[in-house]
């Protein structure tokens, strides 16, 4: 047994400071999540105030129950629709831009390189205002909804692939593809079969975060709305926080974290099964969100 | 020099072996995507701040033609920032101080989590990670909701520090405190300056930090020496990535202090748009901001591309 | 690793993309001049604005005649209402949706003018708007409205006789009356005891310091100000005057320094919760907050305050049909649907706000348990619309004016 003062001066002591930062953060992080998760089951219509378990706001009440009320379906279909549909073009767009970037030397490749990069910084209601009048002042055949909203979340999106992309093979290198080409395969086909397939956790890893990040934008979705059937789940949380919120708004971010943490969880086990055995990729979270 | 180094310096470049067309033809779409969506809508917004407004609807009709714009919208937002009749530019000096404050905090409870977890944590690494990138996807808005509720009159936070009926705390926190409005953009996204911040941190060769102990610094003075000016590309890349779309920002005043005495620059923009008569200075304020962010823009840019070609 | 240095470009290469650069700018500027959407200003610079003196009977365009007689409605239609949050009862929603077998989408907007800048950039369908007639000109003049076919309202009968010929809307072509409300102070008896109504100028009771931060005004440039107006004693609520402007700037800052108030539309929620304390407020929401009590509490911690006089402000919203919209019989007969007694009872005990039925007369309302005793200030009286200050449309250079006193309170001034 060693006195208090010997532990607590221990020089192999663990970093108590850090460790008690590391979790408070944590705890102001997620406990807020927790108790939101939890009010959606309450019984009662308050959202501060605990009245009992019931499920009432995700199928029993027959009028505001998020299974039961309309604009709460719409609001959500919406935000798996438009996450679908952006991430399907965002990423082939944002790999190639990558793939196509990379081999390409130049001052407009560097140009648009770095153009990319700005959007990945750019606060998100320049754009969003900026497309705001595109859309609103020339006459496209796109008008303002779900059109205008996909077209604003693609420019802010491809950047994620394109940085991921561009990460590995930077850390892949260039000898696989040069060494099939050396055997004779042309450059379309040494892309094809060589480095594609390498690239293939890096393309996933991207198409995830784009799936979770969209469904969870709110500025440019916001902006480039039309009708309310357009709203995604943040629009309508945003606009019935300055109403009279219900614990059904609790349930259906519940629900769409659930859904979140199902593509996620699915999507890393796969990227582990993917990298396995390869150790050019690094295996572990971090490499799957990108920051490898 | 060794033999690697001038093996590589010998070989030629092998454009020709990577199919130089190929790079062009992929490159194209996004290329193209950015160019329409991206720096195309800039110029309709030059359009419609150098445009007119209709004269019955106040709205704002967009002229393209560079040789019949009008300055005057622009000439009255940048007329509004400082003097007498300068109400933009309390805002302005908000929305600066509000970001710095706010990144500052953000950095200094980034730092050491990153640096625990990317560092000290052993096996946790894996699931402190996990829970470090959860707020990534829960909804923002869900998430500055349930803040509200916290902070309500007769929220939690109140009735915690009401400690059980000792004191008897109701805080107004929710009618425009700066404070509420920092902490919120802290809280909002801290999460993005973490993760830079592991990444560079995880990096560090950890021969360098033990050779500084072994030669006998104190751990703060191996830490303030060796660490820091080591990982400050890092640090710079973060908090650029974390202060410059906190500019934009307005979701956060609006949900946690209904009060023009918070205001940021995104307020502004966000009331005018829409607002007969203003769009064209929202077009204007978008324009300043873009004009002030760009120089940061740019240094991060060449912050993160020289780390790439400096793997 | 070191970029290899690129050679600069040759002088052929510049004079090519010289010339290619010159070369372009003009046609992209032609073409982007072609494809710009032409202007929808109308060819008189001046608006026609309605007051009570001077009302105004809105002409009914050729290309713009009402729907015809007798049509049926529309099939598998759904119809697109556009209206603030928690403005159109979810019962009479569905009692209209039973009856015509038909879906019905809500979408709602925050403030006016963020609503007519959507509808006037024509990519929205809504079918019905709930404006108030503050706009009516802006809404006229743009072609944004669909003249009303009386065959298929009648229940116009159920509604006050003065609405079949208002001023901004004389012979009622284009709007029927929705709600009727006035504007007044609200509080929280339990958060504010002092009986606000009693001073000598209530309104000031929102610079008083004893109240800091548990204030609020409403987020309307033209209410809020109005107020202002007022407190400081200018009854002409539609002041096209600088000097006055100015006052009401400087008033607001002194607000905002006094009691640092909010600036929402929230007051249902927050007042019966304490959230806030005393604030401006439309009648229909302390009405309204009678639905939003928290638990174990009673509608008796709310006041209202009006005067007595019926000198205050007074205003009343419409149901108007847009041109945009792909539904124009079921829009007709939506109106007629809130019209009838029933919807309008349905209406008035799920959002607060009264409808100008003949058959509620006002001081039944309290015994019939709409409204409680100690509210019973909010209920609206055909007699206040006689003497009360009402807000009008402004010209387009006085609106800016206006806007511009708004814009810099809601900056923040200091």
């Amino acid at each position: 047994m060693r006195s208090p003062v010997t532990w607590w001066n221990d020089p192999w002591r663990p970093p108590r400071i850090l460790l008690a930062v590391t979790f408070g953060y944590l705890a102001w992080s997620l406990i807020p999540v927790l108790i939101a998760v939890i009010f959606s089951f309450n019984d009662g219509r308050s959202r501060t105030v605990w009245q009992g378990f019931s499920t009432r706001w995700y199928f029993g009440d027959p009028v505001k129950s998020v299974w039961h009320d309309a604009a709460l379906h719409t609001a959500l279909f919406q935000t798996l629709k438009l996450g679908l549909i952006t991430t399907l073009i965002t990423v082939p767009l944002g790999v190639m831009f990558a793939i196509g970037i990379d081999r390409w030397r130049g001052r407009l490749p560097a140009g648009a390189n770095m153009l990319m990069l700005v959007s990945f910084v750019l606060p998100e209601v320049l754009l969003a205002v900026s497309l705001l009048f595109v859309v609103t002042t020339l006459p496209l055949p796109i008008k303002l909804g779900t059109g205008a909203q996909v077209l604003g979340l693609v420019t802010f999106q491809i950047a994620y692939p394109a940085v991921l992309v561009r990460a590995r093979m930077a850390t892949i290198g260039t000898q696989y593809e040069e060494a099939a080409m050396d055997l004779g395969a042309s450059p379309l086909a040494a892309l094809r079969r060589v480095t594609l397939p390498m690239l293939l956790p890096a393309i996933f890893a991207s198409t995830v975060l784009v799936f979770a990040d969209v469904i969870d934008d709110f500025v440019l979705v916001r902006y480039l709305s039309g009708s309310s059937s357009t709203e995604p789940v943040s629009v309508k949380i945003y606009n019935t926080a300055r109403a009279a919120p219900t614990p059904a708004l609790n349930a259906l971010a519940t629900l769409l974290l659930f859904a979140a943490l199902l593509a996620i969880t699915v999507g890393y086990l796969v990227y582990r099964r993917m990298t396995r055995g390869d150790n050019t990729a690094g295996g572990g979270i971090a490499a799957f969100a990108g920051e490898a | 020099m060794t033999l690697t180094e001038v093996a590589a310096q010998a070989k030629p470049q092998s454009t020709r072996a990577r199919g130089s067309a190929l790079g062009p033809v992929l490159a194209a779409p996004g290329v193209i995507w950015l160019l329409l969506f991206f720096l195309g809508p800039l110029y309709v917004v030059l359009a419609i701040v150098f445009g007119r407004t209709d004269p019955i609807f106040r709205t704002a009709v967009p002229v393209w033609n560079p040789l019949q714009w009008n300055p005057s919208q622009f000439n009255y937002v940048l007329s509004r920032i400082v003097g007498s009749q300068g109400i933009f530019g309390p805002a302005l000096l908000r929305t600066a101080l509000y970001v710095l404050v706010a990144g500052l905090l953000c950095l200094l409870l980034a730092f050491p989590v990153a640096y625990y977890t990317a560092r000290l944590s052993g096996r946790w690494k894996g699931l402190l990670l996990a829970l470090l990138i959860a707020p990534f996807w829960i909804s923002y808005m869900m998430r500055m909701l349930a803040w509200v509720n916290l902070l309500q009159d007769d929220g939690l936070v109140n009735r915690l520090f009401s400690m059980g009926g000792i004191f008897d705390v109701r805080v107004h926190w929710l009618t425009g405190q700066p404070v509420v409005v920092v902490l919120g953009l802290v809280y909002g996204y801290v999460a993005y300056m973490i993760l830079p911040l592991y990444a560079g941190l995880d990096r560090l060769p950890q021969s360098t930090l033990e050779a500084a102990r072994d030669l006998g610094a104190s751990r703060f003075a191996s830490f303030w020496r060796v660490t820091l000016p080591m990982c400050r590309p890092t640090i710079v890349a973060a908090v650029l990535l974390t202060c410059l779309p906190m500019l934009g920002d307005y979701f956060t005043s609006d949900m946690l202090s209904a009060s023009p005495k918070t205001a940021m620059v995104g307020n502004l923009i966000n009331d005018s748009v829409q607002s007969p008569g203003q769009t064209g200075q929202a077009g204007a304020l978008v324009m300043l901001v873009l004009l002030v962010a760009v120089l940061p823009m740019f240094y991060y840019v060449r912050v993160t591309s020289r780390g790439d070609t400096a793997s | 690793m070191p970029v290899p240095n690129r050679p600069s470009p040759s002088r052929r290469q510049f004079l090519q993309r010289a010339a290619l650069l010159a070369g372009g700018t003009p046609a992209l500027m032609l073409f982007l001049e072609a494809c710009a959407k032409s202007d929808q200003t109308s060819s008189a610079p001046t608006m026609k604005i309605a007051s009570p003196d001077k009302p105004a009977t809105w002409d009914i365009a050729k290309d713009n005649e009402p729907i015809a007689n007798g049509l049926a409605p529309e099939k598998a239609a759904t119809l697109q209402l556009y209206s603030y949050a928690d403005y159109v009862s979810p019962d009479a929603i569905k009692s209209f949706q039973e009856k015509y077998g038909t879906t019905v989408q809500v979408s709602t907007f925050n403030d006016t003018d963020e609503a007519i800048t959507k509808i006037r950039a024509g990519s929205v369908d809504y079918d019905v708007f709930f404006p108030s007639y503050d706009q009516i000109g802006k809404l006229v003049n743009g072609s944004l409205l669909r003249p009303l076919n009386h065959t298929y309202i009648p229940n116009i009968k159920n509604v006050w006789p003065v609405f079949t010929n208002p001023f901004y809307d004389q012979q009622w072509r284009y709007t029927t009356p929705y709600t009727v409300y006035t504007t007044g102070i609200g509080w929280n008896n339990t958060v504010v005891p002092a009986d606000i109504g009693a001073l000598k100028n209530p309104y000031e009771a929102l610079w008083d310091p004893a109240y800091k931060n548990k204030t609020a005004v409403i987020d309307d440039w033209h209410t809020a100000m109005s107020m202002v107006l007022l407190k400081l004693g200018i009854t002409d609520v539609n002041t096209s005057s600088a000097d006055n402007l100015k006052q009401v700037g400087e008033q607001l800052t002194a607000l905002v320094a006094a009691t640092s108030p909010k600036v929402t539309i929230t007051m249902y929620t927050d007042v019966p919760t304490g959230q806030i304390g005393l604030t401006q407020m439309w009648s229909g929401d302390i009405i309204n907050a009678q639905n939003y009590l928290p638990e174990g509490v009673t509608a008796d911690v709310l006041r209202y305050w009006f005067p007595t006089d019926g000198k205050g402000l007074v205003d009343n919203d419409l149901m108007v049909i847009l041109r945009g919209g792909k539904n124009p019989v079921l829009s007709h007969l939506f109106i007629n649907h809130m019209l009838e007694t029933e919807s309008a009872k349905q209406n008035f005990k799920q959002i607060g706000y009264q409808p100008p039925q003949v058959s509620m007369s006002p001081d039944s309302l309290v015994a019939d348990g709409f409204v409680a005793e100690n509210i019973k200030t909010a209920i609206v009286r055909p007699e206040y619309y006689d003497v009360g200050y009402r807000i009008l449309e402004l010209e387009p250079d006085n609106d800016a004016a206006w806007h511009n006193v708004w814009r810099a309170f809601k900056a923040g001034g200091s």
